[in-house]
């Protein structure tokens, strides 16, 4: 390693070099190679649990496959991106997670840019959570409130709400359906006079956010001035103890402030 | 009324807190002294220790020691490890899972006198096909010999 | 009272030696998880009752597991001056029988193995029993050496299973326990312990075998001034009880090696990571921790040395992954037990992101012995790259069931037929699975191979913990596949795509064979499915997964086949391929199987011959068992 703390590598068959502790996805998009990623998100801490974004790594005589998003890279190791071994794995990943959610679109854009179907030998399931963890990490990292984690484990893990029931702690703030990619958490934003049934039986009047996922629905709160309705009024509640601001801070939304 | 007595929680919190106890260390304790993890007492933990709630879901719901029903009286382990399996373990808890009324050779009867679960390997591969009830373990078993074993738990029960 | 110089120990020694080699009569029980399952615990009572109420002047004590589990509860008796006689299958008549020989003086018929002096391996040294001359009776009870199970065995990590008292330090120092750290405290360096450990060749017994003085080094060589030692005591692989067994008959070697390493690292902090199902090995370490620290061999300036070590229990919460390295640090940190990639690996950056050796039980125990016989004693035995000795937990169809230690390089055959005694009921052996879930089946036709990291792996399998599963003709290998696939599947912590939803789907394609659904391309399908997990899960656990699978197509390819295409089970094991029916020529119309089958499937009068209504059969197998005159065929 060089003694200002840059590291120097090859990524197929170009030099790069890096701060150290950067990864090799980090390093791959500044020397503009494209590997393909899903549970991924530059916002959040990395997983490494899809396996989608694997690449081949030898480090003197020892070769390994790794995860790029979670190997912080090293000095003097050759990464390869898209061999052939590592093309067919990608494939594998996709084809099994296709046949858990077919619908999701951006499991069908991978198939197409890889060039398979989904494998017809096995029964799709239909579930579109595919346990990436993002709205999981999202809501621990960003938003801070940790109302959702991953519940059981291995094939059943899942994304969930304590017991999978109503989350006590949820805000609304929408960040796990906007980072979720494969559309697996359902949203929805009802207007005045609008009506939801939920799936209990019980009835939502709007204006209120709802999503479908944690058992939460939300009484939006309206601007002073305009009258939109334009967040969960609990979500509102918590930023300002949060922050500690003014009781009157979100009485005026943000088109209306001066 | 509370299923846990709060000065017992409360003494599992401070060893939380003062990081003598992990967390999972900690709902162990909180599982021994209350029997499983009871719902209030999953949530007092939560609010007293800050610990969020869904994290505590998390890990009850990763490892299988832990139970977030009642457990029976009686806890009856059927061993499936490969010796077992090896020696018709499998046919074992069938047996066992009807003679309990347990149609899915796991969970609780309705009497709450037995909880019936399946373990991987007691070590006793010696005596394969192998059951455990409380602290007694049942070798060399074969389909007939398991309604006695169920006797004497019934009958323990009614005196 | 601090033990802080050899003089200490010594004095030590003295007291266990008392105990370990009284005057009067002691009496030793087998009290491991395997002989209280079978009674020990009331035959230990009774005899405890017995000499009292009779005045016998003799010493009742528990002992770990000596290995014959299949003749547990087995009782050991030492009379003054005379071998040590071993007594199996021990109940409540046997009970009696010993205390009335006792009180008369006489020899108790029916022992089961002699031994004629006390192995101290670590001195290099034999006490004799016997002193002066032996009754005649005893000398014709044939001697452990000569006995078929004991003779290829050599006991390392074992040495003191079955003869201390787990539950007391002393008698572990009376067999050298605890000098080997004064002495390594009093005049070695960290270095002269890693190089000897390294020299000595000692290898990762936990499964993966990497050589253990390597790890030592690269975490003594990272960053840092805080790091720990963790010994993984997770045993999660179905069928091994190696690990329980040393923990629950010898504690003390396991801790004796943690101090060690802990010293050669510059650690001064140890884990314990015990599973949730091993209750006794908790309360035994408690109690082995606790008389280590009274004495002051575990705490603050052991042996006024300067180097403190403490050792701490964590329990784990029923997760086999949690045997994963950094698993198992995430449930110690308190976490659910999902691995991260490596590198970093946990030499390097492990519990709370400091260096951290983590090493299995057996590994440890043989630590000690290592720095007191030296690297060149340990390394002339095994073979090339595999060396000392490894113990393995010796069940399923075999007639001797028990723990055996035997040097690496040992074949597979010697440990079936020679210590095993063979496969019972006159039935064939088919394979042996070794590895756990992680492992693979070996078929009879590759029994000569020798135990051995490098060569198991080459014939599709690993080393492992130390399960060693016999198989018979009677064992479908398809379903074993689907056995270890579905574990696998209950266990994975499901965080990586090809083991979480991989694992799942091979197991669904294992069910539709062993379910008549199968078809040829369901074959190619599953061995493409097993390579590509193979290569892309993200731990141990998911790239060993498909190990059983693999090398049952590899072996047992017709076994696949008869099930696709002849629908058929050749074991009979898979209850959709089979059908139970009666033999007519054969039944005595007792009507047994009528009152224990649970659907009422079966017709006939009395004395007639009876008959299964197929339709109704849930193939449950109890009329099967239960047949006096064999008339139930499958």
């Amino acid at each position: 390693m060089e003694s200002n703390g840059m590291i120097s590598f090859k990524i197929d068959a170009i030099a790069v070099t890096v701060e150290q502790g950067t990864t090799i996805l980090e390093a791959a998009q500044q020397a503009g190679i494209s590997i393909p990623t899903l549970c991924h998100h530059e916002a959040l801490t990395p997983y490494g649990g899809c396996r989608l974004c694997i690449v081949e790594v030898a480090r003197g005589d020892n070769r390994q496959i790794v995860s790029a998003c979670a190997y912080a890279a090293e000095e003097g190791i050759r990464v390869k991106t898209a061999t052939d071994r590592i093309i067919r794995l990608r494939r594998f990943i996709v084809g099994l997670l296709l046949a858990e959610a077919p619908q999701a679109k951006v499991l069908q854009e991978l198939a197409e840019e890889l060039g398979i179907r989904a494998p017809a030998r096995f029964k799709p399931r239909n579930e579109l959570c595919i346990a990436c963890g993002r709205c999981i990490r999202a809501c621990r990292e960003i938003v801070g409130v940790s109302a959702i984690d991953f519940a059981k484990r291995g094939y059943e893990k899942q994304a969930a709400a304590p017991y999978f029931e109503r989350s006590e702690d949820c805000i609304g703030c929408g960040t796990c359906y906007a980072i979720c990619p494969t559309g697996a958490i359902t949203l929805r934003d009802i207007a005045e006079g609008e009506r939801f049934t939920q799936p209990d039986g019980s009835v939502v009047d709007g204006p209120a956010r709802i999503i479908d996922n944690w058992k939460v629905n939300f009484e939006m709160k309206r601007c002073k001035e305009c009258g939109e309705a334009f967040a969960p009024a609990f979500q509102l509640e918590y930023i300002k103890k949060k922050a500690q601001l003014a009781d009157d801070f979100f009485d005026v939304c943000v088109n209306c402030r001066p | 009324m509370e299923s846990f007595s709060r000065s017992t929680i409360d003494g599992f919190i401070k060893k939380y807190q003062n990081g003598t106890s992990s967390l999972i260390a900690t709902l162990q304790d909180i599982q021994e002294a209350c029997g499983y993890l009871s719902r209030d007492a999953i949530a007092y933990f939560s609010a007293s220790a800050h610990v969020p709630l869904s994290k505590i879901y998390c890990i009850a719901t990763f490892y299988r020691s832990f139970s977030l029903t009642p457990r029976g009286k009686n806890l009856v382990s059927v061993c499936l490890g490969t010796a077992c399996h090896v020696k018709n373990g499998e046919n074992i808890l069938h047996k066992v899972g009807r003679d309990l009324g347990l149609e899915a050779c796991e969970g609780t009867t309705d009497d709450r006198l037995f909880t019936l679960e399946k373990v991987r390997c007691m070590g006793c591969c010696s005596m394969a096909p192998v059951v455990r009830i409380n602290d007694d373990t049942y070798g060399n078993l074969n389909q007939s010999a398991v309604p006695k074993l169920f006797a004497h738990y019934r009958k323990a029960e009614k005196e | 009272m601090k033990v802080s110089s050899v003089r200490d120990l010594e004095k030590l020694k003295a007291k266990g030696m008392a105990t370990l080699c009284p005057d009067k009569i002691k009496i030793m029980v087998g009290m491991a998880t395997c002989g209280q399952s079978m009674g020990a615990g009331a035959v230990f009572d009774a005899i405890a009752a017995g000499v009292k109420k009779n005045k016998i002047n003799a010493v009742v004590k528990k002992t770990g597991c000596i290995g014959l589990c299949h003749e547990e509860p087995l009782v050991d008796v030492l009379l003054p001056g005379s071998p040590r006689l071993t007594y199996s299958r021990m109940n409540q008549e046997k009970v009696a029988a010993l205390l009335e020989g006792l009180r008369n003086g006489a020899v108790i018929k029916g022992a089961l193995g002699r031994m004629d002096e006390d192995e101290f391996l670590l001195g290099d040294t034999a006490r004799p029993y016997k002193k002066g001359k032996v009754k005649k009776e005893i000398l014709s009870v044939p001697a452990y050496k000569d006995l078929s199970f004991y003779k290829k065995q050599k006991k390392i990590a074992l040495r003191n299973c079955g003869t201390i008292d787990p539950e007391d330090i002393c008698e572990y120092i009376a067999k050298g326990g605890y000098f080997s750290l004064a002495s390594i405290l009093a005049k070695k360096s960290p270095e002269d312990v890693i190089a000897e450990v390294e020299r000595s060749g000692l290898r990762g017994r936990g499964g993966a075998g990497f050589l253990t003085g390597r790890k030592w080094r690269i975490c003594r060589e990272a960053e840092g001034d805080e790091k720990y030692i963790i010994c993984n005591a997770d045993e999660g692989d179905p069928g091994a009880y190696m690990d329980r067994s040393l923990l629950e008959g010898d504690p003390h070697t396991v801790i004796e090696g943690m101090i060690i390493a802990g010293f050669a690292i510059g650690a001064q902090q140890g884990f314990m990571y015990v599973r949730a199902e091993y209750p006794l090995v908790l309360e035994r370490l408690k109690k082995a921790l606790k008389q280590a620290e009274g004495y002051g061999l575990l705490g603050k300036n052991i042996f006024n040395s300067g180097f403190s070590f403490t050792i701490t229990i964590s329990r784990g919460a029923g997760a086999f992954v949690c045997g994963e390295e950094t698993a198992l640090i995430k449930s110690i940190e308190g976490e659910w037990g999902e691995p991260r990639q490596r590198p970093p690996f946990p030499a390097q950056s492990g519990l709370w992101g400091k260096p951290t050796v983590i090493n299995n039980v057996e590994t440890f125990a043989n630590v000690a012995p290592i720095m007191v016989r030296g690297a060149s004693w340990f390394s002339s035995l095994g073979t090339k790259q595999s060396k000392g000795t490894k113990v393995f937990s010796l069940v399923g169809k075999v007639n001797r069931i028990g723990l055996v230690e035997v040097p690496m390089g040992t074949k597979l055959k010697q440990l079936i037929y020679d210590i095993g005694g063979g496969i019972p009921n006159g039935r064939a052996l088919k394979a042996v699975q070794t590895g756990g879930p992680s492992g693979g089946c070996i078929p009879k036709e590759l029994i000569n191979l020798p135990v051995d990291y490098e060569v198991l792996a080459e014939a599709g399998s690993i080393m492992g913990s130390g399960g060693l599963i016999v198989m018979d003709d009677r064992t479908c290998m398809v379903d074993v596949a689907k056995y270890f696939v579905s574990f696998l599947a209950d266990e994975s912590c499901g965080k990586c795509t090809p083991c979480r939803v991989g694992i799942k789907r091979m197991k669904d394609l294992l069910e539709d064979i062993t379910e008549g659904r199968g078809s040829r391309e369901d074959l190619v399908l599953l061995e493409n499915m097993a390579d590509a997990i193979k290569e892309s899960a993200l731990c141990g656990l998911g790239k060993t997964a498909p190990n059983p699978v693999l090398s049952t197509l590899v072996y047992f390819k017709d076994e696949y086949l008869a099930h696709i295409k002849d629908k058929r089970c050749p074991a009979g094991v898979c209850k959709a391929l089979i059908t139970y029916t009666i033999d007519r020529k054969m039944c005595t119309g007792c009507g047994a199987c009528v009152k224990v089958c649970p659907v009422s499937a079966i017709e006939g009068e009395k004395k007639q011959p009876h008959m299964i209504v197929a339709e109704k059969c849930i193939k449950c197998g109890a009329c099967f068992e239960i047949c006096p005159a064999e008339a139930v065929v499958k």
